[in-house]
């Protein structure tokens, strides 16, 4: 497709692309409008635009919206910065030595697989209901994927590289930083992006079950009270943080790293 | 030194004769370790239990035939939905695939779904369907269905398009040019969609057996923070691991790694 979009007479510029890319969800917009007008479906199952856009300006307005996606967007933060600090550099250290990355590795790969969701009735236990079993379990659910997938950039980068580098006498410092490093960059990436995958989903459970704040509680509380129209709401806020999270910032830094690496894959 | 070093070279000499062995072996020294902090007592017990008390309360589980029941249902739960979600997403992936406008129109809005998530659905599905198998289904449906549909249109949109003209110009009719250059073109994307809606689907499946919780494996870790029987959290979780490491390393990524390998994509 890339080839049709060369050819096209008229260049996709970026207010181009943002308008192609509103229009189907707009009309998503008017769809769910006209389906509960017409089906006249009881509010309680699906409200209708206008009560949704409402109750998500009663929230804007009484500022808990802020807290709750403050809350959230607080504790990925400092799970994910926490998770990849101490990840990364474990994953090259085991990734040096073959031996060791091979005998290590089906340890990382079991616990990237628990990774998240897994972890919230332990992490509640040791951690009380609260921020600490939030941040952990997203801390767990990065920190491992990262960890297995450097392991895994680091081990898979060819032996001739390095041993041409060591050939030609690099010290172990500039190894690391000149072969190493750089090789595994596109694997970091794509554990990041997967990691943090798991760890916004993670996040929303941890909070419908273990907090009171975030915005997992949110739509919690408001199904307590069967505040369909808040639900919906903040189902979309969630959608969109997640959207541009993904798709801003991940989705095009992992781009960047696989292509510059000349690996590239379209998507 | 010299010890450990002829003990290394053993196991790597064993460790070759069965590959099999180096699945399991680095979780010697980890529960070892595990079993040494919990001797050192660093940590209360009710905190952290060790590895005897976690195999007495496994065996105890499987003896009254909780554990077997509840991880019969979460397999049953995840199989049925897997399987729904990919009867629905293939097609619809080969249709948005195959049509220009169809992409178009439903490409944002499926990203958008997909970003959503899972675990959001829940409080409205309780809402609507209330606490019961079909808020699960509906989960794990809806989870399996993004992927594997985002993955099949990226699949399907990644053809070369010179194999489908070389095909068209051996005079193949388009149904043939489908199943005979797309799908197959295709199919290491969907498998990875698979791969990852399945790992997505698994997550889900937990999370709603603790909020949904009537049985199951998250049900059963839930119900032990609940009565706050760490040994019987750390069970599951074991059974959660051990499970989903078989379903992914022994099924998963094989087929994976075969389609990927008989169409030249893997390079190592």
């Amino acid at each position: 497709m890339a080839e049709r979009m060369a050819f096209s007479p008229v260049p996709y510029t970026r207010r181009r692309r943002a308008v192609k890319f509103m229009l189907p969800l707009l009309g998503l917009v008017v769809i769910w409008q006209l389906v509960v007008v017409i089906f006249d479906v009881n509010p309680r199952i699906f409200p209708d635009v206008p009560t949704v856009l409402r109750a998500g300006w009663g929230t804007i307005a009484d500022g808990s919206l802020l807290g709750h996606v403050t809350a959230s967007l607080w504790r990925v933060t400092v799970g994910t910065v926490l998770a990849i600090l101490l990840a990364v550099p474990l994953g090259i250290l085991m990734g040096v030595s073959r031996g060791v990355s091979s005998f290590l590795s089906p340890l990382f790969r079991f616990f990237a697989v628990l990774a998240g969701i897994a972890w919230i009735p332990i992490a509640t236990l040791w951690f009380g209901y609260g921020f600490g079993a939030i941040t952990f379990v997203i801390f767990n659910a990065v920190f491992f994927v990262v960890a297995y997938n450097t392991l895994l950039g680091v081990s898979t980068i060819p032996m001739p590289i390095r041993h041409a580098a060591a050939s030609l006498g690099t010290s172990r410092w500039q190894l690391l930083k000149e072969v190493l490093v750089p090789g595994a960059l596109p694997n970091i990436v794509t554990g990041i992006r997967t990691g943090m995958g798991f760890a916004w989903r993670g996040l929303i459970a941890a909070e419908m079950i273990a907090t009171n704040t975030g915005l997992g509680y949110m739509l919690f509380l408001a199904r307590d009270f069967y505040r369909t129209e808040v639900i919906v709401f903040a189902m979309i806020i969630i959608g969109i943080i997640w959207l541009v999270l993904d798709r801003l910032l991940l989705a095009p830094l992992e781009r960047a790293t696989v292509e510059r690496w000349g690996m590239v894959q379209r998507s | 030194m010299t010890y450990a070093q002829s003990l290394w070279g053993m196991y790597v000499r064993w460790a070759a004769a069965w590959p099999a062995l180096s699945a399991f072996a680095p979780f010697v020294p980890l529960i070892a370790l595990w079993g040494f902090v919990v001797w050192l007592e660093l940590f209360p017990r009710v905190f952290l239990p060790g590895p005897f008390e976690v195999l007495q309360t496994s065996w105890s589980l499987l003896y009254k035939g909780i554990l077997p029941a509840y991880l019969g249902d979460s397999m049953v739960r995840l199989a049925v939905g897997a399987a729904a979600g990919m009867a629905l997403a293939i097609p619809l992936g080969i249709f948005i695939g195959l049509n220009q406008r169809a992409h178009d129109a439903t490409w944002p809005v499926l990203l958008f779904f997909q970003a959503i998530g899972d675990i959001a659905w829940l409080p409205i599905l309780l809402v609507w369907f209330g606490f019961g198998l079909t808020t699960m289904t509906f989960v794990i449906v809806y989870t399996v269905m993004f992927p594997v549909i985002l993955n099949t249109v990226l699949g399907i949109r990644s053809a070369r398009p010179e194999l489908e003209r070389a095909a068209q110009s051996l005079g193949a009719s388009r149904t043939r040019i489908l199943f005979e250059v797309t799908l197959p073109g295709a199919l290491p994307n969907i498998i990875t969609g698979l791969r990852n809606g399945l790992g997505y689907g698994w997550r889900a499946l937990i999370a709603a057996e603790i909020i949904v919780g009537t049985s199951g494996i998250g049900f059963l870790m839930f119900d032990a923070r609940r009565a706050g029987s760490v040994d019987e959290i750390v069970v599951g979780m074991i059974v959660l691991g051990i499970l989903w490491y078989i379903v992914d390393s022994w099924i998963l990524a094989p087929i994976e790694r075969a389609t990927g390998e008989r169409w030249g994509l893997v390079t190592t």
